[in-house]
């Protein structure tokens, strides 16, 4: 089985779980034997193609490039700010959507050339490329919706660009993945898409004993201070402005909690000022975005990391941490709480409950152990291979009755 | 001749409410949820009195009336008994009035639904004494079986009742343990020679208890008819069939709608249909048979779920810790005796708050999903050591005002005292320490 994805970009040149599930389930379809022709634009460095994990089983996978500078966080109207392999910033006149457009007219044409039996498009940066190659080449089509609109923005007040290609394509579609039961209600619900089109494969995690790094922030430490994380990009849908406002009741309670930000994002400014309105500068402290050795340090340094979001598809942040041997306290909220149960819960409006169970996973070591142990476990049941087998039974149910 | 010997167990529990670090040391109330959620202690014996307490004592009621020869058993905690003498004092009227037919047996049990005996045996003894002391005033009888929180059972508690000197003590019917032999008999547990051990029939009891409403369940719908034919064939190869379940089961587990109240309307009769079969309570049941061979049960065997043990409350780590944390404070909460500390200490040792901290959800995950107010184990686990942690503060507080007193106490006498004033102080302290005696060893 021959299946031509399309998908913006790819570890390790990836700026969210987006490149992370691609890869995971790319190389878990591989194993499972299905070839897989990955289809990124041209503006995603083609370093990152050389650095695949899955060098073992390269040869079934073949990655093509096309000129196309695609950032998938933003809105349709955002004027593309990304940065080149030195790390600086390039600015281009185009907008976010003539690029999604420019992407699906390239896939036409790869479409025509290529032979395959299905199509794979991930997010809507590669929808229209998606339904592009389906009028090209007549073959089924399957979506994988690892975010909605209605989740970037955080409520119904939508970017109209964004929601419009999601809607048309998601009519086209033969078959929409959602990565949760909470996505999949979105895509049901606010796109009036008929239930029995969309199935839910939960995204999965590599598990590996991870490297153990010297702790980060030994001085805080030092000072008996606790160390909470929030690790994602600083945008409204992540639910950060919530979290400092639980931080100013933890902090109100035990001012020996140090609250972690790690992330970029629109709101950065906004965010910062909150913590100074609040009186937070001495228990908040901005990192950056911390990737690769340095998040996973910061995983492995902290008490206990949040992921407060508003609206979450998925959310690998829990199941990342837990690898680090750190639990998570996650809003309802997400897709992963679909999946994971030892972790704590809330939602993410509830502030007071947010910073009890803050305080609570502090204050008794013995639930923060449990956490730890029995959220390994479970992560372990958790691989991509899970998923990809879910994938495959989708490819060879439209093979079989759709072709 | 082939006895049925029906028990019923009434419980509900205080459910803690989401009780906050910000709370500790602020509010002293754990019980008092308000909310729409389940809880709200009033909320939940309202409704469980309306779908199962009013309408099965009714069913009850009128068997006794109808059928002369039936009789069961009922079983009540006490922190049920004291919800509806506060929220549903007619539910607590009705059981009185079954009880009074004078063919309904009251079982003894801990007055807190605890796992006690397992890891304070005078704090044990000091509920059982609270139960049957409560039982006596509400209903005029004094239990003579046993039966301990969640079924648990094992030698040492047996042996306990036999010193103590009940009659009978109920356990699960497990196979392990029973090995080829029947449930259908009378036991005796090792090293005793007077107590008798009743246990459960638990694939008759389950039939009704849990898969009565089991649409997948091969004999659903199960018909009165069907059952009591199920029991009739234990003619001849047993004495008495032990059917032991929740009360809840009418109604609130097995709703009015599955058909149960029909059920269990139709069935005495049904069974008494058989000449040779009659309806025993546990007391008579014990009295009317011989043991046929010891029963061994050196380790807790209880009631739940596949693995009969104590694993639903104590299994998991964040059990263990809040468990002990509990009985860790007895020495100090008994010391400040101070009954209103004592009685929240004993309502947070109610099994209920530990069974809602399971983790064992893949394997028999339903069951514990269903009777859980809390969205997660965790959230159970912090209400209720958020609350504990109020506790200790109130009982250190108890302690040291109490050591405080004493010291001053001490001192007084060199501010020549007379005799006579001693005396009194003296006697005041003795008459206090006597009702505080009183009141749990009557």
């Amino acid at each position: 089985m021959k299946v031509l994805t399309f998908g913006w970009d790819f570890p390790p040149h990836t700026t969210g779980g987006l490149g992370v599930a691609c890869q995971g389930l790319t190389r878990e379809l591989a194993n499972e034997g299905v070839e897989v022709i990955f289809v990124l634009p041209k503006s995603q460095s083609v370093e990152g193609t050389s650095r695949f994990i899955f060098a073992d089983i390269e040869h079934m996978v073949r990655t093509r490039e096309i000129t196309s500078s695609i950032a998938p966080y933003l809105g349709s109207q955002s004027v593309l700010d990304v940065y080149d392999e030195y790390g600086v910033r390039k600015l281009y006149q185009n907008t976010l959507l003539e690029e999604v457009h420019a992407f699906a007219h390239k896939a036409s044409q790869i479409a025509k050339e290529e032979t395959f039996d299905l199509i794979h498009a991930h997010d809507w940066t590669s929808y229209l490329a998606g339904v592009a190659a389906k009028l090209a080449s007549g073959k089924p089509l399957i979506l994988h919706v690892h975010a909605t609109a209605f989740d970037q923005a955080a409520s119904d007040n939508i970017d109209p660009g964004v929601f419009k290609i999601e809607k048309e394509a998601f009519d086209t579609a033969d078959r929409i993945i959602a990565v949760s039961d909470f996505t999949k209600q979105i895509v049901v619900n606010k796109y009036n898409i008929d239930p029995s089109k969309v199935h839910v494969v939960h995204n999965g995690i590599d598990t590996k004993e991870p490297k153990h790094y010297e702790p980060t922030l030994q001085e805080l430490r030092a000072q008996g201070k606790k160390l909470i994380l929030y690790h994602g990009r600083i945008t409204i849908q992540k639910g950060v402005d919530y979290f400092v406002q639980a931080a100013q009741k933890v902090v109100a309670h035990n001012p020996d909690v140090v609250f972690v930000i790690s992330g970029k994002g629109d709101m950065v400014g906004q965010i910062m000022q909150q913590v100074g309105r609040l009186g937070l500068s001495q228990n908040v402290l901005f990192a950056g975005a911390l990737w690769y050795e340095e998040r996973d340090q910061m995983y492995q340094s902290v008490d206990l990391v949040v992921m407060p979001s508003v609206s979450e598809p998925f959310g690998l942040v829990p199941l990342e941490a837990i690898q680090h041997g750190t639990p998570s306290l996650i809003s309802k909220q997400s897709g992963v709480a679909e999946v994971v149960t030892h972790v704590l819960k809330v939602d993410f409006w509830d502030v007071d409950e947010m910073a009890n169970k803050i305080l609570a996973a502090l204050r008794y070591p013995v639930m923060h152990g449990q956490l730890v142990k029995e959220g390994k476990r479970e992560v372990s049941k958790l691989p991509w291979s899970r998923a990809a087998r879910k994938v495959v039974d989708i490819y060879k149910y439209l093979v079989e009755w759709i072709t | 001749m082939l006895t049925v010997c029906p028990y019923f167990h009434v419980h509900q529990p205080y459910r803690i409410k989401r009780y906050r670090v910000f709370d500790i040391g602020h509010d002293n109330e754990y019980f008092n949820d308000s909310s729409e959620t389940d809880l709200n202690n009033r909320r939940i014996v309202e409704k469980v009195a309306n779908k199962s307490y009013r309408p099965m004592n009714a069913v009850l009621l009128g068997l006794l009336e109808e059928h002369p020869e039936f009789r069961f058993a009922l079983s009540f905690s006490g922190t049920v008994l004291d919800q509806f003498e506060a929220y549903a004092p007619d539910v607590l009227a009705s059981f009185q009035e079954i009880v009074a037919t004078g063919r309904v047996e009251i079982l003894a049990d801990t007055y807190h639904h605890s796992l006690a005996f397992f890891y304070s045996v005078p704090e044990f003894e000091r509920q059982v004494a609270q139960h049957a002391k409560r039982i006596y005033e509400l209903f005029g009888q004094t239990p003579r079986v046993f039966r301990n929180t969640e079924l648990s059972y094992r030698n040492d508690l047996a042996k306990w009742c036999e010193d103590n000197g009940y009659l009978g003590i109920m356990a699960e019917g497990w196979d392990p343990i029973l090995g080829w032999r029947s449930p259908n008999h009378v036991y005796h547990p090792p090293g005793c020679d007077k107590i008798k051990v009743l246990l459960k029939n638990y694939k008759l009891s389950d039939d009704v208890a849990f898969r009565f409403s089991n649409k997948a369940w091969e004999s659903h719908p199960l018909s009165a008819e069907t059952y009591s034919q199920w029991i009739h064939a234990h003619h001849g190869d047993g004495n008495t069939i032990n059917l032991f379940m929740d009360y809840e089961t009418f109604g609130e587990h097995q709703w009015e709608d599955t058909g149960i109240f029909n059920f269990i309307k139709a069935l005495p009769e049904l069974l008494m249909r058989h000449p040779d079969t009659t309806f025993k309570t546990p007391t008579e049941t014990v009295e009317s048979y011989d043991s046929v061979g010891e029963i061994d049960v050196p380790d807790v065997l209880t009631w739940a779920d596949t693995d009969r043990d104590l694993t639903a409350w104590t299994g998991n780590d964040i059990q263990k810790d809040a468990i002990a944390s509990i009985y860790a404070m007895e020495k100090d909460v008994i010391e400040t005796e101070d009954m209103d500390l004592i009685e929240v200490w004993r309502k947070l040792q109610t099994s209920d708050h530990f069974y809602y901290m399971c983790t064992k959800w893949s394997e028999d995950g339903d069951v514990h999903a269903y009777f859980s107010p809390y969205e997660s184990p965790y959230d159970a686990y912090v209400a209720f050591m958020n609350a504990l942690s109020d506790l200790q503060l109130r009982v250190r507080h108890a302690v040291e005002k109490k050591q405080q007193h004493k010291g001053e106490k001490l001192k007084k006498p060199e501010k020549s005292v007379s005799f006579v004033q001693r005396l009194k102080q003296w006697f005041r302290w003795l008459v206090k320490k006597v009702l505080f005696l009183i009141h749990f060893r009557k």
